[in-house]
């Protein structure tokens, strides 16, 4: 992942998630966080549960998350004093702003007559600022936010507006999506992810699944004038087919790369055998269960490092209802 | 939703944790291959369409494939963890050496490269490679208890890792937790590492456990590990059979048994032999890198002494804290232990009157009131108080201003600190402390300032780890500790790998004092400024082998000299001893020398040469 990339990728999250950009430029974004991103981001379980239980109105935290170090803090040397990208500044920054000298004045007017005043300007002005880059902390729990929070779906196609007969009703097939994702492991490793949909009116199975729905819009509600064609098969017949498939491709694979793991395994098999074999053989009756015992354990540890074998996962799945008849 | 990623299978019944068989599928791809599929989505699934929902968001759901697409790992081969390590520039031996052991070795090595070449790094890499592949998900890390810290800030800073040093018992339930191996191997800790299962295992200075019989070594054999990491600078320091031991803590039974290693390869405990053999044999658990000898290592150290005459009544002071130590000695008849604070007297009469003046209240506290020893100490105190400035400072002061750049000046003593900064304070010249008392925060704190607006940092600390300040490039000693290997320590902040420009070193060296046999020392007779980093180790580690610590003999040499010049030719002859230890091929050598030569050599057969650059 690029930095673009990751500038894209959090963008899509922060807008999903409803959080409110406060100024943006492509190297950075300045953010204060909606409520259900700040209960995942933050870390702050004793406050979110102060607030559940008062019921108090939720203070969520503000961010700066930097994609591009470089170009940011250039920015920011040039333009010192002021924040960088003053130019994407939205209007409610501004008013914020403005806002905030006001209050400042007003505090400082305060702190003249009775001391210092503690108030919400501090918390204001310092953000803390986050860099985030691929295998950041941060991008590391947006993934995992993601996947968490992007497990299950249930969604229609949004039909094409324009080209439509209002009186018609256009037929719509349930399909099965799943996304897979598949390790090949031994002492080493290497991933593989497929995505396959089963069509729930015919069982037809297709691959490259998720990049077929990618360029589609969808909706969680059920357009008008559609109407869903009835399953065919059920939701079992069409995980079964799933997994023929996805077998059906695995054991189409090269697996010399188990073999040569095998033999790796094998060797250190021999050579701890021919040493603890002699060991076994000369050693004192009392000692024997020690060196059974450490002999074993160290065949067991061989196995573990080297056995191969491969195991796939679900990433997500849903049902996608899609216009046509698949 | 089940998340296999870092599942890790359990050596034991050798089959995947997590899912149970009623939830996977198991059949084979291949005569040898297992495959297992997780089920549980599916009744996940099919509750929420019972249940009519809760159901997730469209877009997260795609971010979620894009967050997997982009840390799928596409190949066995290529490494994986750089691209998520933007800030971190390995150096090419490295690289090379972590791309070594996670794809021939198996993942099992010993890291045996020279001191300074980074196999804490060369550790690092191979952790992050194997966490990013999620091949290793627990990982105990057992160091000696000095470099704790260290290994977590290194860990953390440089890779990523969140590892944390073990304090609490829970603790051992972290993922990566770094201990030292005498906390891990005592009870109750023991029971609970004996029956864990760690992805990987590293120890650093492995070298202690050469000998099989301790009871560390034994623990290390009993923990249950997949991958193993062996840092060590020196795999054989006396005999083969310490490497032998080694070998069999990684893989037992490598090399055979014993009587078979010994038979195969060993002449007699130092001489290998069939030595090809025995390269290859190690070749495939042990990567040893050292320094070419035609690479530029380091950039230079520029060292400069700075003489400095001292005022007459700061040389009064001198000569009256000398007498008075002298003195003292020769009452005490000889006794050099209970002469501790006096020898700490007279080593901070060179550095200033505040550290002297604190020194000698302590000692006046601790007299008994009637005794003879009191109006001499006030006699002192009165030349301390003739004292109007600090020559030294004033020179130190001068000389910063020069430079104009960044200084770190190392002082022994808080005292001296003290009145420092607030010299430097009063003549504007930013200036923050750097103490081992300090906690964390503070040290960082005071770390931050140095690299923003202070120009000056003042340390009374050169040991400790967190300290790298390659950018800054001029040291001052304002004055010298009489153990070389601290001086190192202080050199060792700024010249290390990463500094970029020469460094420059400022000994202020007061004329007519010790000081100035001391400086002489160091730098013409140890060439202690301009050696070899790790170099010095070895030096020493001979040279003390049959004599006492060199500060305590320059203490002796100059509680016990009649005069100067005798205190002189007494420093000068220990400079031409430990002159001599620096090549000892010119002597004729001794047996042990000669065996560690021969180890040395052959060590230097089975390793690489790289090159090393800033």
């Amino acid at each position: 992942m690029n930095q673009k990339q990751v500038h894209r990728y959090l963008q899509q999250y922060l807008e999903a998630t409803n959080c409110h950009v406060i100024e943006k430029s492509p190297a950075h974004f300045t953010v204060k966080l909606s409520p259900e991103a700040d209960r995942i981001l933050t870390n702050r379980p004793y406050y979110w549960s102060f607030v559940d239980r008062t019921g108090a109105e939720p203070e969520t935290m503000s961010f700066l998350f930097v994609t591009d170090k470089e170009k940011y803090d250039a920015q920011a040397n040039q333009d010192p004093g002021s924040e960088p990208s003053q130019t994407t500044t939205t209007a409610p920054a501004a008013t914020a702003q403005t806002a905030g000298q006001m209050n400042n004045q007003v505090n400082q007017a305060l702190a003249r007559s009775y001391g210092i005043v503690p108030t919400q300007v501090l918390a204001m002005n310092r953000i803390p600022r986050d860099d985030v880059h691929f295998g950041s902390k941060r991008l590391k729990q947006l993934f995992a936010a993601a996947q968490d929070q992007g497990s299950y779906v249930y969604l229609f196609q949004e039909p094409d507006s324009r080209s439509r007969n209002p009186f018609d009703s256009t037929p719509y097939t349930p399909w099965l999506g799943i996304n897979v994702k598949v390790e090949f492991q031994c002492d080493r490793k290497r991933e593989e992810l497929y995505s396959f949909g089963v069509s729930m009116a015919t069982g037809n199975c297709v691959e490259q699944f998720h990049q077929q729905l990618n360029s589609l819009k969808m909706t969680p509600r059920l357009p008008a004038n559609v109407h869903i064609a009835p399953a065919g098969i059920s939701l079992k017949k069409a995980v079964q087919t799933v997994e023929a498939a996805l077998e059906r491709k695995l054991k189409a694979q090269s697996y010399e790369w188990a073999e040569e793991a095998q033999k790796r395994l094998e060797e250190e098999q021999g050579i701890v055998r021919h040493y603890y074999d002699k060991l076994l053989s000369s050693a004192a009756e009392e000692q024997k269960e020690a060196i059974q015992s450490q002999y074993d354990s160290r065949k067991g540890e061989i196995d573990w490092q080297f056995r191969p074998r491969v195991t796939a996962s679900a990433i997500n799945c849903g049902i996608f209802h899609l216009a046509g008849i698949g | 939703m089940a998340d296999n990623m870092n599942s890790t299978p359990n050596p034991a019944t050798g089959t995947a944790s997590g899912s149970s068989s009623s939830a996977s599928s198991g059949t084979k791809l291949h005569p040898l291959v297992e495959f297992q599929f997780d089920r549980s989505w599916q009744d996940e699934l099919q509750a929420r369409l019972s249940k009519n929902g809760p159901w997730d968001d469209w877009t997260l759901y795609k971010l979620a494939v894009e967050a997997q697409e982009a840390e799928a790992i596409g190949s066995f081969d290529e490494m994986q963890c750089l691209r998520t390590l933007p800030e971190l520039e390995p150096m090419p031996h490295q690289l090379s050496t972590a791309g070594k052991v996670v794809h021939e070795m198996g993942g099992r090595a010993i890291l045996a490269d020279e001191v300074g070449l980074g196999k804490t790094i060369e550790a690092g890499l191979v952790l992050k490679e194997y966490m990013v592949r999620g091949l290793v998900r627990k990982a105990l890390i057992l160091v000696p208890a000095s470099l704790v810290l260290q290994w977590v800030r290194e860990l953390n800073q440089k890779f990523g890792i969140a590892a944390v040093a073990q304090k609490k018992a829970h603790m051992w339930h972290y993922d990566v937790v770094v201990a030292s191996i005498d906390t891990a191997k005592r009870d109750p800790h023991r029971d609970l590492l004996l029956n864990s299962d760690f992805d990987l295992l590293i120890i650093d200075e492995a070298h202690k456990l050469k000998n099989k019989k301790t009871t560390n070594y034994q623990f290390v054999t009993q923990l249950r590990k997949k991958y193993c990491l062996l840092l060590t600078a020196t795999p054989v320091q006396n005999n083969l059979d310490e490497l032998y031991n080694l070998i069999n803590l990684l893989k037992p039974g490598q090399l055979g048994g014993q009587s078979e290693f010994a038979a195969n390869f060993v002449v007699d405990k130092r001489m290998p032999k069939n030595e090809e053999q025995l390269h290859e044999a190690l070749s495939t658990v042990m990567i040893r890198n050292r320094r070419g000898d035609g690479g530029i290592h380091f950039t230079k150290r520029i060292v400069k002494n700075i003489p400095i005459a001292l005022s007459p009544e700061e040389m009064a002071l001198y000569n009256g804290v000398t007498g008075f130590v002298k003195e003292q000695y020769d009452r005490s008849g000889g006794d050099l232990t209970s002469m501790l604070s006096l020898v700490t007297l007279q080593r901070e009469v060179c550095s200033s009157r505040d550290a002297v003046f604190l020194t000698l209240v302590n000692l006046f506290k601790k007299t008994a009131e009637d005794s003879p020893l009191r109006p001499k100490i006030w006699e002192l105190v009165d030349t301390i108080k003739q004292i109007t400035s600090n020559t030294k400072a004033e020179k130190a002061l001068e000389l910063i201003r020069q430079m104009n750049e960044k200084v770190i000046l190392f002082t022994e003593y808080r005292a001296t600190q003290e009145y420092l900064l607030q010299f430097f304070r009063s003549h504007d010249l930013v200036a923050v402390p750097y103490r081992g008392g300090m906690n964390r925060g503070k040290k960082d704190w005071m770390m931050d300032l140095f690299r923003g607006r202070a120009q000056v940092l003042i340390a009374t600390e050169a040991g400790g780890e967190g300290i790298n300040l390659q950018f800054c490039h001029h040291m001052i000693n304002f004055d010298l500790p009489w153990n070389p290997m601290r001086v190192e320590q202080r050199i060792g902040r700024v010249h290390r790998l990463g500094q970029t420009e020469d460094v420059k070193i400022y000994n202020l060296c007061t004329m007519g004092t010790i000081e100035e046999y001391i400086v002489n020392l160091l730098h013409e007779k140890i060439n202690l400024f301009e050696l070899v980093i790790g170099e010095l180790d070895h030096i020493l580690e001979r040279f003390e082998e049959k004599e006492a610590p060199l500060e305590k003999q320059i203490a002796k040499m100059m509680l016990e000299a009649s005069g100067d010049s005798e205190l002189k030719n007494r420093i000068d002859e220990l400079g031409n001893t430990i002159g001599q230890l620096r090549n000892p091929k010119a002597k004729s050598p001794s047996s042990k020398q000669k065996s560690q030569a021969e180890i040395g050599a052959f060590l230097n057969r089975v390793s690489h040469e790289v090159e090393v650059r800033p």
